[in-house]
């Protein structure tokens, strides 16, 4: 009964159709166990820390509720961050199926929370119905053209977007940073001024069921992105030919895809995507803008992808599972008195148990081979028993 | 009862999904040169793997010396004294020749007495003599990155000669080299032999072992065939004993029936990255029926022509026309549209995009097109059918149909995949860049025959290779090619194999 069973998890890390999602799930598995084991040597009990993990993002009922807040506000919240998350990562993997590593997705976001927040985040007398289109137009524009222009560079002088976004992200942070310094902060909070309710793309003190939840548009943004996105790359000839790009360049010029063409519209729509990001995380989740500070939500991002596989659903799964870590910190911080950095510690050992998930085939593929082998050498002791035998 | 220095016993070796040896036996004599010979994916590499500690098998026993071993890694073979040179060659670019060689074994020296340092000095001077002793001719002091192919491959014989190897294992040792290389190789050879040195050859090439080896095994889809004495043996019996079944050393060659002009090349230059020139002002043109094919030495400029005429490269000066249409400055995929098709020389990097599916890459010049796409969305059923049709067709074998990934199937394979694609577009102009480049002899003779039913169909075929007989027995024009400059254009029949091969040394006519 259990080599039966061992030899069933053995075939789901090999199965070409199941291993992506069974290494994922033996990650958590292994987080799970890792981090309790770490709570427990700090002397607290791993259920209620999970527990509290879990509440802190409204998927399970608090103790008490402050008035006029429950388990949906806090969802709702939850979903505030998930979003830009999600978006971030989608924009992650559309520049990673081509071949291109975006690491300036926070220097995206970045400058376009940024031109939102100054063309129409100020703007008081805005209609919301023209005030958040505008916002979401502003952030694709700013995005995409951004990523154009990394692009670009790479096309036209052979600059390895790596280097170029590392580079842009600090221009644009410092930028940014001293135009919010020099016109738009607020002398109280240092940071800047806080932008309208109008353009904010989240509805807030919205009265559901009578707890009052800050509704966020964006997580509907986001899922239609990773959706978007995925139908490109699995059924278009656009998508096949970004995929051809990214898996070799030389083999896509060869059947004649224009292949530079393919890496400036890449990072334009891996930028259009952190764009979006960048509007619904400062003009929905943060609506005021630290200066000097590159949000760390775009590196947490790459992380965030790769535990997804690199795939747009399997994205949504991995931000979903690391927002909670992330937006539960502080509840469950207050809650048990643990310091809230913990959330990313035990985020960080999920990405390592994520990125061992090659090992974790192999370990599989080997238990398989070694149960065949057995199967052969007992055939061919009875074939040379059955020889002697005549 | 012979004396075998190793012996290989029932080994069975299997891999997922496949059986890679099959209670395989050989024994190998001391001093002599033990070719083994097979198909691509036939066995050989994974045997002489087991024998050098690379894998281990999983039944039968491996004696050496009498001995039996159980080798964990391949330092425990090297300390039995058997050595291997890889397909691959495993060296340190921007290290110098003696510093790979001693890598991992450094003599040590102290400085000033008593600073530990590897004594290079020490080290030349004994690769210098090791060199000498052997004909090797290398130069210790030069850097891996500066020297050609064939002497990377003679640093790692020395890798193994100052390793103290007595048993030698080739793999594959002339995939890499141009004649008058592979010459020098069996003279090395030779001379290991004479050495005293047990030598064993993993090739698929007869010629070679008729030229060199004593004995040899032939393996067929993993199982041992036979053992013979090469001098008793004929080429013939070798080739359908490795094959499996009967084959044809001589390819059939109907008259050509030769057409219009289809692609004409007037005053082609092609400059390198570096802006130097790489093809000098070269003009030819093939007619519909025809196969010209370019012959000379790698390196000449020749792949250049064919990626100038796809489009892949730019043409600097001169002009290209196909079928009266002037070309030069058209696009990549415009050119394909308008009836050109090209097997690449490198099938893995260009020729394939090896992490996608079999039927992708099928699919790669039609995906564009209805019924495969229709509005800029991929219609999968069709790409499946298409690729069902041609696995059929051209005997693509993948042991997952359709779905098989590229990166798993064997360069034989490969190939056919690549061939068919791209003469399924029934193009007017089919180049052929080293087409049979590594593989063995049954898929050689069915590629030849494909070029030849594309000629006889009335296509135009620029053959571009490296192999002279593949260039003598197919060509019906032949252009030797030299250092970027068209040497001699004539035709086929007036031309003799030595002529060709001056040409090919870049002696102009006397």
């Amino acid at each position: 009964m259990k080599e039966n069973k061992r030899k069933g998890l053995a075939g789901l890390l090999t199965s070409d159709r199941w291993s992506n999602v069974t290494v994922s799930v033996l990650a958590i598995i292994l987080m799970l166990a890792t981090s309790s084991v770490i709570l427990l040597i700090m002397g607290k009990n791993p259920l209620t820390a999970f527990r509290s993990f879990l509440q802190g993002c409204g998927f399970l009922p608090k103790a008490k509720y402050g008035g006029g807040s429950g388990m949906l506000s806090d969802l709702f919240d939850y979903l505030n961050i998930l979003a830009p998350m999600l978006l971030a990562a989608v924009a992650f993997i559309v520049a990673f199926k081509t071949g291109l590593f975006n690491i300036g997705i926070s220097g995206q976001m970045l400058l376009s929370g940024f031109m939102a927040t100054i063309l129409v985040g100020y703007m008081k007398e805005l209609s919301p119905w023209i005030a958040k289109p505008l916002v979401i137009l502003i952030g694709i524009a700013t995005g995409g053209l951004l990523g154009a222009l990394i692009g670009f560079l790479k096309y036209k002088f052979n600059i390895h977007e790596v280097v170029s976004t590392i580079m842009v992200n600090y221009i644009i942070s410092f930028t940014t940073g001293f135009f919010i310094n020099t016109r738009y902060v607020d002398m109280l909070t240092r940071s800047s001024r806080i932008c309208s309710t109008a353009s904010r793309l989240t509805w807030t003190k919205v009265n559901i069921g009578g707890v009052n939840c800050n509704v966020p548009l964006g997580i509907v943004i986001a899922i239609i992105g990773a959706v978007l996105v995925k139908f490109i790359f699995d059924k278009t000839v656009f998508g096949f030919e970004l995929k051809a790009v990214g898996t070799s360049r030389k083999c896509a010029g060869y059947i004649g895809v224009n292949v530079g063409r393919s890496i400036v519209l890449s990072m334009a729509f891996s930028g259009i995507f952190a764009g979006l990001a960048g509007v619904t995380y400062y003009l929905g989740y943060t609506n005021t803008m630290v200066p000097k500070t590159l949000p760390g939500m775009g590196y947490d991002s790459i992380a965030v992808a790769l535990l997804g596989n690199s795939s747009p659903l399997g994205a949504i799964f991995a931000s979903v599972i690391v927002t909670i870590f992330q937006s539960g910190a502080n509840y469950m911080s207050s809650s048990i008195g643990v310091a809230k950095e913990i959330a990313s510690l035990i985020t960080g050992i999920l990405l390592l148990f994520a990125a061992c998930g090659e090992y974790m085939k192999i370990l599989g593929r080997r238990k398989i081979e070694k149960e065949e082998d057995k199967k052969i050498a007992a055939m061919q002791e009875a074939r040379v028993k059955g020889g002697a035998d005549k | 009862m012979d004396e075998y220095i190793v012996e290989m016993r029932h080994i069975t070796k299997r891999f997922p999904g496949i059986i890679a040896n099959d209670d395989v036996s050989i024994g190998i004599r001391q001093g002599e040169v033990f070719a083994l010979l097979g198909e691509n994916g036939a066995g050989k590499s994974t045997l002489m793997s087991m024998l050098f500690g690379m894998y281990r098998p999983d039944l039968g026993e491996i004696y050496v010396r009498g001995e039996k071993v159980d080798f964990h890694s391949a330092n425990d073979a090297t300390a039995k004294n058997i050595g291997m040179v890889h397909q691959h060659f495993k060296l340190v670019d921007n290290y110098t020749i003696a510093e790979n060689i001693v890598l991992g074994v450094e003599p040590m020296t102290r400085k000033l007495g008593f600073l530990p340092a590897v004594n290079m000095k020490e080290a030349n001077r004994e690769i210098e003599k090791l060199s000498k002793e052997y004909g090797l001719e290398v130069n210790p002091r030069n850097l891996i990155e500066d020297v050609p192919v064939s002497v990377r491959q003679r640093v790692e014989i020395l890798k193994m000669l100052y390793r103290q190897a007595e048993i030698m294992i080739f793999d594959e040792p002339t995939a890499v080299l141009t004649p008058s290389e592979i010459e020098f190789l069996l003279k090395i050879i030779d001379s290991l032999r004479k050495a005293g040195k047990t030598i064993i050859l993993i090739t698929h090439k007869i010629e070679e072992i008729k030229q060199i080896a004593d004995r040899c095994a032939i393996l067929c889809r993993g199982k041992l065939v036979d053992v013979l004495d090469v001098n008793s043996a004929s080429a013939q019996e070798m080739a359908n004993m490795m094959v499996g079944r009967e084959v044809d050393l001589v390819t059939h060659k109907s008259e050509p029936h030769i057409g219009k002009e289809v692609l004409n090349v007037q005053g082609l230059t092609v400059l390198d990255e570096n802006k130097f020139p790489v093809v000098k002002d070269v003009s030819f043109c093939v007619r519909a029926g025809e196969i010209f094919a370019i012959a000379g030495v790698s390196g000449n400029g020749q792949t250049q022509i064919a990626d100038a005429v796809c489009g892949l490269e730019e043409a600097a000066q001169g002009s290209i026309t196909l079928n009266g249409q002037d070309i030069t400055h058209t696009s990549i995929r415009k050119r394909a549209e308008r009836g050109i098709s090209y097997i690449p020389e490198d099938r893995q990097s260009t020729g394939t995009v090896m992490d996608f599916q079999l039927s992708e890459n099928l699919a790669l010049r039609r995906y564009g097109r209805e019924p495969y796409s229709k509005k800029g969305i991929l219609n999968f059923t069709k790409i499946r059918e298409n690729a069902e049709e041609l696995i059929d067709r051209y005997d693509i074998r993948c042991a997952q149909g359709p779905k098989t990934i590229m990166r798993s199937m064997s360069g034989g394979n490969q190939q056919k995949a690549i061939i068919g694609r791209e003469i399924e577009e029934h193009s007017d102009l089919i180049i052929f860049v080293q087409p049979t480049r590594g593989l063995d002899i049954g898929a050689i003779e069915k590629i030849h025959n494909q070029i030849l039913a594309e000629r006889d169909r009335g296509a135009a075929i620029l053959l571009i290779s490296l192999e002279l007989s593949e260039v003598m027995e197919l060509a019906d024009t032949i252009g030797v090619i030299f250092s970027g400059e068209m040497l001699k254009i004539a035709p086929a029949s007036e031309l003799t194999r030595n002529e060709v091969g001056r040409y090919m040394m870049g002696v102009k006519e006397a």
